[in-house]
């Protein structure tokens, strides 16, 4: 199953196809829809229980009265309440059939989730019965880290081909990957007799970024402004107009100069003042050895992506880079998402710190690296200078 | 939540209210099952059909109730119930009944939760239920339909409010004094209106009819097995005879019973040609003569009480020949202890085990106690006709014996009377030993004397008041005819006696059957003929057709088109027959008849059907090897096409215009607004799935274009949007192209 990014088109064309409920069959023929509902009856599917409630428990227990007096007793008007009883059971089971029946669902999950911020998690629900409605059902919502499901019911009638969303608030408590699945849909309609309950494998994986941290920042005096010829590799967005350039791998294609590109028959870019701007790059490094506890460590991820959304919005974030991986400009703000995606998954590792050795990150300035300050906080470093802490 | 509906629902307050309404009423119609108990509960089945919908009205009026009653109700209730229960040991059933109806009118009158409403059920259903098996009525019938279709209502309600109510805080889940016991019941009857959609009203009536026939179903279906036992609730309650032929019986009483209309017993007969001309259905035989009125005496008493033995059967004296017909009798609640026949019968057959006294010297069948129910019994070799041999009890020994009824004495007359009495026998003037005879002149002289009136005036005073009547030129009934008659026939020497029980009824032309009703209760004598052994029937009232013995009238349909009775009133009686025999009386052997009934039908439908087959096939052969000439071909040809072409008109044509029909559009009359959409989508093409924006538009789009009127989107903000998008997708393609 793929992970839910912050690409929320993404996320929308993953959902689009994840309609689940007793009305998505597919394409399925009606052959096989009914050799399915028959296998069903003999070996049901994972997950579908019908189980009788404390009404329906009394009711067959009064039944069984009723059958017992009445063989004992051969008296037909016991053996009429008996089979209008047995109806009055079947009669529930067939209406809570329709109740579900052509009902389908899916789920959707709109990224970023952050850590300690609310988050809507939107059920939709579609009937798509052409005359009845469909009342009374509830969702038990799971997700990673809780200890038992949450239910959310369908208080109002959902028309015939209604569609509706039930939403649930979740908190995330932790960051990296977080399962949200509706683990059953279940309905006591109509009579509160049975409790069916269908099951389902409607699961997403969403990345939960670190939470926001406050942080103290530090005067920089040393900050190596660009020299005479020198750009930042951020593509800016605004400013003024200052000259054209090469392209560089990264830029938007909206910064293309097409009728300079045609005349130089290689590509150039418009450049702007906001390239001009001294840019910072980031560096996280999660060495076990160095972040041995884990508070202080989860600490550094909140640090470092609220420092690198910060950095971002001010349009000064060049570049970020995880450990000896590889540095990736940040020209835009999926280049960013990705870098928090990574922060949020980001783990311990066990390897001692290597200096890259890639000559790009030589000639780099103003980088920004974390190291831990006294047991609990964190603290940022331009080129060795102490810049901000947490 | 967002919701797409546009159809209005009910609120949580309305919901509460309808539940409260249909709580209210199941409660009156579970405990309306009193009136055909008659259970001495009437002050409580007033308070229940009273308060109720007083309450239901008023629903705030159950709020007022005060928390120290609310605490003290249900010790009251136990105490209440013990202290009955110990007063009525011997019969705890009405006990019980009285605290279901206590406990009814409590949950009516005070607020309910989940648990007190599905207790109101139970309550309910447990009335209506031991109502059902006591009387074994066809009210029960219409009575257990009508509660289970306001029970699953009633569930449904409560059920939609326990889906509405989760997640609400408690404080709104169950107040103390809601907000919406101030209900507009005019309101809420406007808002159900508008809410309800009627292809699910007709659909939940099609589907509960669906319950009922399930039922019915499951009725005949599940299997039954003769366990031989009595019901045992027939033990916790007793009944009294509510037409008043019992042992006890004094002058007048017939007359009384007259009075009522409603149907004492329905009989059906297996062969109706042998419906005799004369329905006299025997009861009660009244021997002793004391205070001026006849009765059972003691020894009569004695000696059917010691007959009593408990079986399912009772055998007769009389031969069982062939083609005589099979008589059954349902005999309504509260009628008699005695069972009504019209002679000497082989066989007596019940649905289970009675406890029965017979006593073969009267003719008579007696149960220990009336039936609490409907009693259906089924007689075997009944006589129909106008004399009775009946056998002495104990051989000739008995016959003997000084303590023996007897049928000719007149205890407690004055020697005035006596001698007032041999005075008119001897003005009769009769054979001894012609006692029909006599009963012919005895008859014929006190129709002279008297007048048929239900009403008769006899003055009180120190003569006996049979022998004053007798005497005087008043008018009478039935009952001072027969025991005038019986005195004088016994102070002319002949044992005769009076009996009681219905005389005559009516053929029901739709169910076909005899109806006899409490009007038709008469008083008839018996005198015995010493040469012939017998007991020959006299009816001495005036006006009763048949006096003494054998009647010439024809029997049968003659005799059925004289009682014919085809008025609305029989039309209605018929579905109480019809419940008695085919539900009530449903037993394992009907169960196999009913099977092989059905598997009759089926092997005659199967066979038909195949025959209808050999012989279309048969048509075909003939039809096939009959020469094909070039017109022949022709014209089959032209069929053939034309037959293809209107086949295909339909498919490329006509279904089409019949689903545009069925959508109420027309080719040329599409909805602008789909129109509109439509265009867009057009426009718009297969780009841009990617797009959450156009997406988004893109299923509003196909919402305008495809979906129900009812649940568009603001059509004209839509399309804004649409434009906005697609300038957008036009200039990012733009660039490209550049």
């Amino acid at each position: 199953m793929a992970i839910e990014t912050a690409n929320p088109a993404d996320a929308i064309g993953a959902a689009a196809t994840d309609w689940q409920g007793e009305g998505f069959h597919g394409a399925r023929s009606k052959d096989h829809r009914w050799r399915r509902l028959l296998w069903s009856l003999i070996y049901p599917q994972r997950g579908q229980r019908i189980l009788p409630t404390v009404p329906g428990t009394l009711l067959i227990a009064v039944a069984l009265g009723i059958g017992m007096a009445a063989y004992n007793t051969a008296s037909n008007i016991l053996f009429i309440t008996l089979s209008l009883l047995l109806a009055c059971l079947v009669f529930s089971g067939v209406l809570s059939w329709f109740n579900v029946k052509r009902v389908t669902w899916r789920l959707r999950v709109t990224p970023p989730l952050r850590v300690g911020r609310d988050q809507a998690i939107m059920l939709e629900l579609r009937n798509g019965k052409r005359v009845l409605p469909t009342y009374g059902l509830w969702f038990d919502f799971q997700a990673t880290g809780l200890a038992k499901p949450v239910r959310q019911a369908l208080a109002t009638r959902l028309d015939p081909l209604g569609e509706t969303r039930i939403e649930w608030t979740l908190r995330p408590e932790k960051r990296g990957v977080l399962a949200v699945e509706l683990a059953a849909v279940g309905s006591l309609f109509p009579f509160g007799f049975l409790r069916k309950i269908i099951g389902s494998d409607l699961r997403r994986e969403v990345l939960v970024w670190p939470a926001p941290v406050e942080y103290r920042r530090f005067p920089l005096v040393s900050w190596r402004q660009p020299g005479q010829g020198e750009q930042n590799a951020t593509a800016g967005q605004g400013g003024d107009l200052l000259a054209l350039r090469p392209y560089a791998q990264g830029d938007s294609q909206r910064s293309v100069h097409w009728k300079a590109s045609a005349r130089l028959r290689r590509l150039v870019v418009r450049q702007f003042a906001t390239e001009m701007q001294a840019g910072f790059s980031l560096w996280v490094q999660t060495s076990a050895e160095v972040w041995t506890r884990p508070e202080q460590f989860e600490l550094l991820c909140s640090f470092a992506a609220t420092l690198a959304e910060d950095f971002f919005r001010a349009g000064r974030l060049t570049s970020v880079a995880l450990n000896d991986g590889a540095t990736y400009p940040v020209r835009s703000v999926r280049d960013l998402e990705l870098f928090l995606d990574r922060i949020a998954e980001a783990a311990l590792v066990d390897q001692s710190y290597q200096p890259s050795t890639s000559a790009g990150a030589g000639r780099r300035f103003n980088v920004l690296t974390f190291a831990p300050d006294g047991a609990r906080g964190v603290i940022a470093y331009v080129d060795g200078k102490p810049a901000a802490a947490a | 939540m967002s919701m797409e509906n546009r159809r209005p629902q009910l609120n949580l307050a309305e919901l509460h209210q309808l539940k409260w309404l249909l709580g209210g009423m199941l409660a009156v119609i579970s405990a309306w099952t009193v009136l055909y108990m008659e259970v001495d509960a009437w002050i409580l089945l007033a308070l229940v059909t009273v308060g109720a919908p007083v309450f239901i009205v008023k629903p705030w009026l159950a709020a007022r109730v005060p928390r120290w009653a609310h605490r003290l109700a249900f010790p009251a209730l136990v105490a209440i119930f013990t202290v009955d229960v110990a007063t009525h040991l011997k019969e705890p059933l009405p006990s019980v009944i009285r605290l279901a109806l206590m406990l009814l009118l409590y949950r009516v009158i005070t607020p309910r939760k989940r648990r007190d409403d599905l207790q109101l059920i139970v309550m309910g259903l447990f009335l209506i239920v031991v109502g059902g098996v006591l009387s074994v009525s066809i009210v029960f019938a219409a009575q257990i339909v009508v509660f289970t279709a306001f029970a699953l209502i009633f569930l449904l309600v409560i059920t939609l409010v326990d889906a509405m109510e989760q997640g609400l805080p408690p404080t709104m889940a169950g107040d103390a004094a809601p907000g919406w016991m101030h209900a507009s019941w005019r309101r809420l009857a406007g808002r159900l209106r508008e809410c309800l959609d009627w292809r699910v009203a007709v659909l939940s009536v099609l589907l509960f009819a669906g319950v009922v026939g399930l039922s019915a179903v499951l009725f005949t279906a599940i299997p039954r097995f003769d366990l031989g036992n009595s019901l045992f609730l027939d033990g916790m309650i007793s009944r009294k005879a509510k037409t008043g032929f019992s042992e006890n019986i004094q002058f007048g009483d017939v007359v009384d019973i007259q009075q009522d209309t409603s149907v004492a017993l329905s009989v059906d007969v297996s062969d109706r040609t042998q419906v005799p001309s004369e329905l006299y259905w025997r009861m009660l035989v009244l021997d002793e003569y004391t205070k001026g009125s006849f009765g059972m005496s003691a020894v009569l008493k004695r000696s059917m009480d010691s007959l009593s033995a408990k079986a399912a059967q009772v055998q007769g004296d009389a031969r069982l020949r062939a083609n005589m017909p099979v008589w059954t009798f349902y005999m309504e609640t509260g009628t008699s202890r005695f069972l009504p026949l019209l002679g000497g019968f082989n066989q007596i057959t019940f649905d289970g085990q009675q406890d029965t006294a017979f006593s073969h010297e009267l003719g008579l069948v007696m149960l220990r106690q009336t039936p609490a129910k409907m009693l259906a019994y089924k007689v075997e070799g009944m006589q129909t006709g106008a004399t009775l041999r009946l056998p002495v009890e104990g051989g000739e020994a008995a016959a003997n014996d000084p303590k023996r009824p007897v049928f000719t004495a007149i205890d407690g007359l004055k020697a005035g009377d006596n001698a007032q009495l041999t005075a008119w026998v001897a003005e009769i003037g009769a054979h001894p030993d012609n006692p029909a005879e006599f009963a012919r002149r005895a008859s014929a002289w006190l129709g002279g004397r008297h007048a048929y009136s239900l009403q008769s005036r006899i003055e009180p005073g120190e003569a006996d008041p049979l022998v004053f009547w007798i005497g005087t030129k008043e008018p009478g009934h039935c009952e001072l005819f027969a025991g005038a008659f019986t005195l004088l026939a016994r102070a002319a020497g002949y044992p005769a006696r009076v009996v009681l029980g219905f005389h005559g009824g009516s053929w029901n032309a739709r169910s076909e059957n005899l109806t006899v009703r409490n009007s038709n209760a008469h008083a008839w004598c018996e005198i015995f003929d010493r040469a012939a052994g017998v007991w020959v029937r006299v009816d001495p009232t005036l006006g009763s057709g048949v006096v003494v013995g054998p009647t010439t009238a024809p029997q049968g349909e003659s005799a059925i088109a004289r009682i014919r009775d085809d008025s609305w009133g029989a039309r209605l009686e018929s579905l109480r027959v019809f419940w008695y025999r085919r539900i009530v009386n449903f037993d394992q052997k009907s169960q196999v008849e009913l099977a092989r009934d059905a598997k009759k039908a089926v092997n005659e439908r199967v066979r038909a059907f195949k025959k209808a087959l050999r012989h279309r096939l048969a048509e075909l052969r003939v039809w096939l090897a009959s020469p094909w000439d070039v017109r022949r071909i022709t014209g089959w040809a032209a069929a053939g096409l034309v037959a293809g072409g209107v086949v295909a008109g339909w498919r490329f044509y006509g279904r089409g215009s019949w689903r545009r029909w069925r959508g109420g559009k027309g080719r040329g009359n599409v909805d602008p607004v789909r129109r509109e959409a439509g265009r867009w989508l057009r426009a718009m093409g297969d780009s841009g799935f990617k797009n959450p924006d156009v997406a988004e538009v893109r299923a509003e789009l196909e919402k305008l274009r495809y979906g129900p009127a009812e649940r568009w989107p603001e059509p004209r903000g839509v399309f804004r949007r649409a434009k906005k998008v697609l300038v957008k997708m036009k200039r990012r393609d733009g660039v490209f192209n550049h």
